[in-house]
């Protein structure tokens, strides 16, 4: 088993902004899986994981001096129709807790396929007090978030796990950016 | 993943040569306003350089500083810097042209003459020299007999970044070849080490150019000046995305979506 999959998003930070979307060749998902990943060089990857690989995601500025980070992962729950984020700050609505760039603490239905996982850490509490983990000498930087887990073994095989990748270029209302189409997929 | 560092420093070029200083007549400008740099539009610009660390202490973002120069009321810095020595080579064919239906008796002899010029020309458009250059006026045209009254600065040039965060081993400047013609092949760039977070000076030496009249003709005069600019360094760990703190699994739902 490859210990380690890594996602790489390649952005077009002016073309996104202008376009005012990261469809239209403005971003592109790259990853390493040597287990059949799909859609590779497109915003519809599917990466194909086993449980207990560590997935890291790395954003990369096709223009050198345009800022992109990524902005928060939220992989989309059972409901029948993903809500749509808001447009300025996908993380407000989590609730003043949660800090920005963070998902949401996973929830594991009590009656769903709940296993203990000796061997792996348990996934931290949702990080609620002193300084924030983006603050940086009184600025958010994104740059300083490792976009990384381990796949759980409680993933259903087979079944594509989508997640929103929210994409933040510079500062301001306009800045984050959204695509719910790439996913998971535990072989 | 971090972006690139772009920082300008535009020159008032006429007052700094009056004034022999750069003193009020350099405004600095960067990118990083975002991330806290201050004084954007100012002669006291100190870039924000924001590093980052993993745990076991290691850098893990490299900052990289670029340095570009430009001036007030020089040809924009986006006309190519080959511009000089194109509209030399044409005012110099225009010239020929001149001649040629002035004097179209000896054709052997003009056209030794074309060749004479075309070489020169050419020279000029290799060697794109300050000194070689034709004076061109505040339109991009070549100056007339009033050259010294309507003339254009060539683009002060980045000859040296020295000072403390030089000598302190903070950052490291040097000179690259570009396919870049819009800075003339060449741009100073630096990396950054953030593991001594600081404040630190640093002095960037610019050479201008006046024009002078020297035996009857008009020579490009360099004149080296220096002026000072500040890194505000910082380094901050790297956490986890997801939890806050270390590595941890994936918050997947526990039943994925309907597709």
């Amino acid at each position: 088993m490859k210990p380690k999959i890594s996602i790489v998003v390649l952005v077009d930070a002016v073309g996104a902004l202008s376009d005012r979307t990261l469809h239209d060749g403005n971003l592109s998902l790259v990853d390493d899986s040597p287990l059949g990943s799909r859609n590779l060089g497109t915003t519809d990857l599917v990466t194909a994981v086993v449980p207990g690989q560590v997935v890291q995601w790395t954003p990369i500025h096709v223009d050198v001096q345009t800022p992109v980070e990524i902005q928060n992962i939220e992989f989309l729950g059972a409901a029948p129709a993903p809500v749509p984020p808001p447009l300025a700050a996908p993380a407000a609505e989590e609730g003043a807790a949660v800090e920005p760039g963070y998902a949401a603490e996973p929830v594991y239905e009590a009656d769903g396929p709940v296993l203990t996982l000796p061997d792996f850490p348990a996934a931290a509490e949702p990080w609620t007090g002193g300084p924030s983990a983006l603050a940086s000498n009184g600025f958010e930087n994104h740059d300083l978030l490792v976009w990384e887990g381990i796949v759980p073994v409680t993933m259903v095989p087979g079944v594509p796990y989508r997640y929103r990748l929210s994409i933040k270029l510079h500062e301001g209302a306009n800045s984050v950016l959204s695509i719910e189409s790439p996913a998971l997929l535990r072989v | 993943m971090a972006q690139q560092h772009g920082i300008i420093v535009l020159v008032d070029v006429n007052n700094a040569l009056k004034e022999r200083s750069l003193d009020g007549n350099a405004y600095w400008f960067d990118n990083m306003k975002f991330l806290g740099s201050t004084g954007e539009g100012t002669e006291k610009l100190t870039t924000i350089v924001p590093g980052a660390y993993f745990l076991d202490g290691s850098q893990a973002t490299e900052q990289v500083l670029n340095w570009l120069p430009a001036a007030l009321g020089s040809v924009p810095p986006t006309v190519p810097r080959n511009y000089l020595a194109e509209q030399a080579r044409h005012t110099d064919q225009e010239a020929l042209q001149g001649i040629a239906e002035l004097a179209p008796a000896d054709e052997a002899e003009l056209g030794r003459i074309r060749e004479q010029a075309g070489r020169r020309a050419r020279r000029s458009h290799s060697s794109r020299s300050l000194v070689t250059s034709k004076v061109l006026d505040a339109t991009g045209q070549v100056a007339g007999a009033n050259a010294a009254d309507t003339y254009n600065y060539p683009t002060p040039v980045i000859t040296d970044i020295t000072g403390p965060a030089v000598t302190e081993k903070i950052i490291y400047p040097a000179q690259y070849g570009s396919p870049d013609m819009t800075y003339d092949g060449w741009y100073w760039a630096a990396t950054v080490d953030t593991s001594r977070p600081g404040v630190y000076a640093y002095t960037m030496h610019i050479q201008l150019h006046e024009l002078v009249s020297r035996d009857d003709e008009l020579v490009w005069e360099p004149v080296d000046l220096t002026c000072e600019s500040y890194l505000k360094v910082i380094t901050d760990p790297k956490r986890n995305a997801f939890t806050g703190a270390g590595l941890g699994v994936l918050p997947l739902p526990a039943f994925p979506p309907i597709s």
